[in-house]
């Protein structure tokens, strides 16, 4: 199964509507999709507007490619359970976000493994194909906490 | 007091659960669903807040102090954003919290706005990037949630 993601924010329709198209040449794919506030409807993909935070997670977890904007929330989420991601960031001047800050996370996650960027829609379907074939499911990216040395600071901070 | 907005900003905030987690915590967000990740913990709802809006800015500042008033939280911690700088303004101010500061990791080329704004009311006023940090200044840098 592939879960496609907007995140919590701001409608993305650029990515719905270009997985959709993509969906729709893929009909052996199982997609699924988080649609939040966009006006567009998908016709090839399952559909909600918004999972709560456990079902998120749990599908993340059983997807076998997670599809999204250039948010930390999904790669965090794709990275901990090991699921490889495809990301598209989201552009200011078409009004997906405040600043251009998703451009500028896709570049430095980029060299991460199982990371795939996007940075147009129209690379976005052969993103999609190339990290079907490339990326591994259960390689995890993070491990459950931030390092310890950055923790233990913080936690002497607050003790303090 | 752990406090973030929804979506990549709480995440963060979980990654850093050691560095609170013993210290009789509890959480405040925006979605009522993300108190599934924190089950044994008190978890607080506030409204989204931004800076256009004025009586959902005021909205916010009341389920704030509402908290705030109940809890006594000795420290505030949060990676962000707009609603949680106010947690930290009114916290430092009314309540003599203890204030710490971590600008989400998104923020690779530049500090947010509300993070920018963070140092006037954050104790611990942190940037997860070292070369946005400035160590006379602030913000500092102790390290990434990645």
């Amino acid at each position: 199964m592939i879960f496609v993601t907007i995140g919590t924010m701001f409608p993305f329709d650029r990515l719905i509507q270009t997985m959709d198209a993509w969906a729709k040449d893929h009909p052996e794919q199982q997609v699924k999709c988080q649609i939040g506030t966009g006006s567009y409807i998908p016709e090839h993909m399952e559909y909600v507007r918004k999972y709560s935070q456990a079902e998120f997670s749990e599908t993340v977890r059983t997807a076998d490619l997670v599809v999204s904007h250039a948010g930390m929330g999904s790669v965090i989420t794709a990275g901990r359970f090991g699921v490889p991601i495809v990301m598209i960031p989201r552009i200011k001047s078409k009004g997906e976000h405040t600043t251009d800050h998703q451009v500028a996370t896709a570049n430095w996650l980029r060299k991460k493994p199982g990371v795939f960027i996007a940075d147009h829609h129209a690379e976005l379907g052969g993103m999609v194909d190339y990290a079907l074939i490339n990326g591994e499911k259960g390689n995890e990216l993070f491990t459950q906490y931030a390092d310890s040395a950055f923790t233990d600071r913080l936690r002497d901070a607050i003790l303090k | 007091m752990a406090i973030a907005s929804g979506g990549g900003h709480w995440v963060q905030l979980l990654r850093l659960r050691p560095a609170y987690i013993d210290s009789n915590v509890f959480f405040v967000s925006l979605d009522p669903t993300s108190a599934s990740d924190v089950p044994d913990h008190r978890y607080y709802v506030i409204s989204e807040a931004s800076r256009k809006q004025k009586l959902q800015f005021i909205r916010v500042i009341l389920q704030l102090l509402r908290i705030l008033w109940k809890e006594r939280p000795d420290v505030i911690i949060t990676t962000g954003s707009a609603p949680a700088l106010m947690a930290l303004g009114l916290g430092k101010k009314l309540f003599r919290c203890k204030t710490i500061w971590i600008d989400s990791i998104a923020n690779a080329e530049r500090l947010s706005t509300s993070g920018s704004q963070a140092g006037r009311v954050a104790d611990v006023w942190l940037t997860q990037w070292e070369h946005l940090a400035d160590d006379e200044k602030g913000p500092h840098y102790w390290g990434a949630v990645l």
